[in-house]
């Protein structure tokens, strides 16, 4: 592959060509870069694709009849029920890959000096996919869905001041024949402002990425486009075997049946990549437990870089791995946990919210300094 | 790698890299247009809405010097059974003494003239016309009358006299045989 940087007239009259070149084709980045590095360009595209089915999606849907549009996309649109099992699989994709980002960037401490800006944009992109992820669910209209709704807007409007307007303004009052045709909107927002926080994660991660001259140096393309290529091959593979044998992967099967204003069901489980953040909100009780948590989750998260003391050439411990995978583990448990609602499961939720707050606010700084010295 | 290895064996490499290179976007590109095909044929009309956009409508019993309405496409549109003596008389009008001139082929398919199928609203006043029943008020051309405003349609359609300056629309349909025809 030519990587010299001959000028031709195109590039000179339209310079992001140039610049392109010189991102993608010039020699400057080590070899031997981990497969998980190309974590970001798949969420990238995941989105983009999620992007392109919910636009698809959106032609059909009618918010007034939500549950009745989605069945018509299913039963009449011309490979409707392809395209949504193409939007409820990218989801689930595009969580098991942030998942794993987040998860990758505590293990190895990617988010200490410099990585702190990419790792609060990773956990922005988070909050701002649960967010999207949620009203997504919403929008399916379904009989767990609804009350989800129902539950969270009448919650708005029991809170007061500023809170209480933000909530108001948001779902437009009790939830009503208008509430998804507004929330359809802001589906679309959050998610065009996920992929621009994708893009700025990808810009972050470049800079981070490590750097190489002379003669080790290799070029993006064809190095890393070969190697991003093969992460993608998995990538869609897991996705093709979701989207064809399992669509409905992580689903509250309740939610399969119509919405019925009369009937409340036994569990409001949503679907599983909002399962962690919905058991933490269940745990804490009042009128603002539920938000509180979700913040709470995401702050103590976010905080990371500064709750680990260990410095920044403190080398990463082998206790503090066991911690993190053990994180990953409460996490799955919460999920888990929250999925079958019992006596039991309340307690391990409980329980298992506990290790998550004492993980980040007491064992990561204890640890951390222990293992640095 | 390849400064260590002989001229042949790198051109080998390099012959087999390009073909690697031909197969995985090639696999790649049929992978994309899989993907993209349903998103794409998913913004086609479904069935039903493809049923209702090509109508087709049994003329055969329609009687003559009688017109059936049917809706397509949210419009009244009516089939009319011309008379021997309508097709002699409409023939024999000049078109250029006409509002709006129109010669007798012009409104009709050839091979089925006996048949004028137009879109039954006035082209003066949005109104449904009159006059598809014999017993109908059918004004002085025995064609349509607009209830509204007046306006006077002879057999064909086409505007004899009135506040409207326009013929009626003729809706895009074909005959099928002659017993069918079809709309869109």
């Amino acid at each position: 592959m030519s990587t010299d940087a001959k000028t031709c007239p195109v590039e000179a009259q339209l310079p992001c060509l140039a610049h392109l070149r010189a991102e993608y084709c010039a020699p400057s980045l080590a070899p031997g870069a981990p497969y998980l590095a190309a974590l970001p360009a798949l969420i990238t595209g995941a989105l983009l694709f999620l992007a392109a089915s919910g636009l698809v999606l959106a032609v059909h849907y009618d918010p007034a009849h939500g549950f009745a549009s989605l069945q018509y996309i299913a039963h009449n649109v011309n490979n409707g029920w392809l395209v949504r099992g193409f939007h409820a699989t990218g989801t689930t994709l595009v969580f098991g890959a942030v998942f794993l980002l987040l998860f990758r960037s505590l293990y190895t401490r990617a988010y200490r000096a410099p990585g702190q800006l990419a790792w609060l944009i990773s956990v922005k992109l988070f909050a701002f996919l649960l967010l999207t992820a949620y009203l997504g669910y919403v929008l399916t209209d379904g009989a767990v869905s609804y009350w989800s709704l129902t539950d969270a807007a009448n919650a708005a409007q029991s809170l007061t001041g500023i809170p209480g307007l933000l909530g108001t303004w948001f779902f437009g009052g009790p939830a009503g024949p208008g509430t998804l045709a507004r929330l359809l909107v802001f589906h679309a927002i959050l998610a065009l402002g996920a992929v621009a926080l994708v893009f700025a994660l990808r810009s972050a991660a470049k800079v981070l990425a490590p750097k190489a001259t002379g003669a080790d140096a290799v070029s993006f393309h064809p190095a890393y486009t070969a190697q991003y290529f093969a992460a993608f091959a998995v990538f869609a593979l897991i996705f093709a075997l979701l989207v064809f044998f399992a669509p409905h992967f992580g689903q509250n099967p309740l939610n399969a049946s119509a919405a019925n204003p009369l009937i409340i069901p036994a569990a409001l489980t949503p679907p599983w990549y909002l399962r962690p953040v919905s058991a933490i909100a269940s745990v804490f009780p009042g009128a603002y437990g539920g938000i509180f948590g979700v913040i709470a989750a995401l702050a103590v998260l976010a905080a990371t870089p500064w709750l680990d003391r260990s410095g920044p050439h403190g080398r990463p411990g082998t206790l503090y791995r066991i911690l993190t995978v053990l994180l990953a583990l409460d996490v799955l448990g919460l999920g888990l946990a929250y999925s079958c609602p019992s006596a039991l499961s309340s307690i391990l939720v409980t329980v298992t919210t506990v290790w998550y707050f004492l993980h980040f606010l007491v064992l990561t700084p204890l640890v951390t300094s222990l293992e640095a010295e | 790698m390849a400064e260590a290895s002989g001229h042949a064996v790198e051109e080998g490499t390099e012959s087999r890299r390009s073909f690697l290179k031909i197969l995985t976007v090639s696999a790649g590109a049929v992978g994309l247009g899989a993907v993209v095909w349903p998103l794409i044929s998913a913004l086609t009309p479904d069935a039903d809405s493809l049923a209702a956009a090509h109508l087709i409508v049994n003329v055969s019993g329609i009687a003559e010097n009688t017109a059936i309405s049917v809706t397509w496409g949210g419009l009244p549109i009516y089939i009319r059974k011309l008379t021997a003596q309508e097709i002699a008389d409409a023939q024999a009008v000049i078109p250029s003494t006409l509002p709006d001139p129109a010669d007798f082929t012009d409104r009709v398919k050839p091979g089925y003239e006996s048949f004028v199928v137009v879109v039954g609203l006035n082209t003066g006043a949005p109104c449904e016309l009159e006059g598809n029943a014999p017993s109908d008020t059918r004004g002085p051309f025995g064609g349509w009358l607009c209830p509204c405003d007046g306006s006077v349609y002879d057999p064909l359609g086409r505007v004899r006299g009135g506040p409207a300056r326009k013929n009626l629309a003729i809706p895009r349909f074909v005959f099928l045989n002659d017993a069918q025809i079809q709309f869109g």
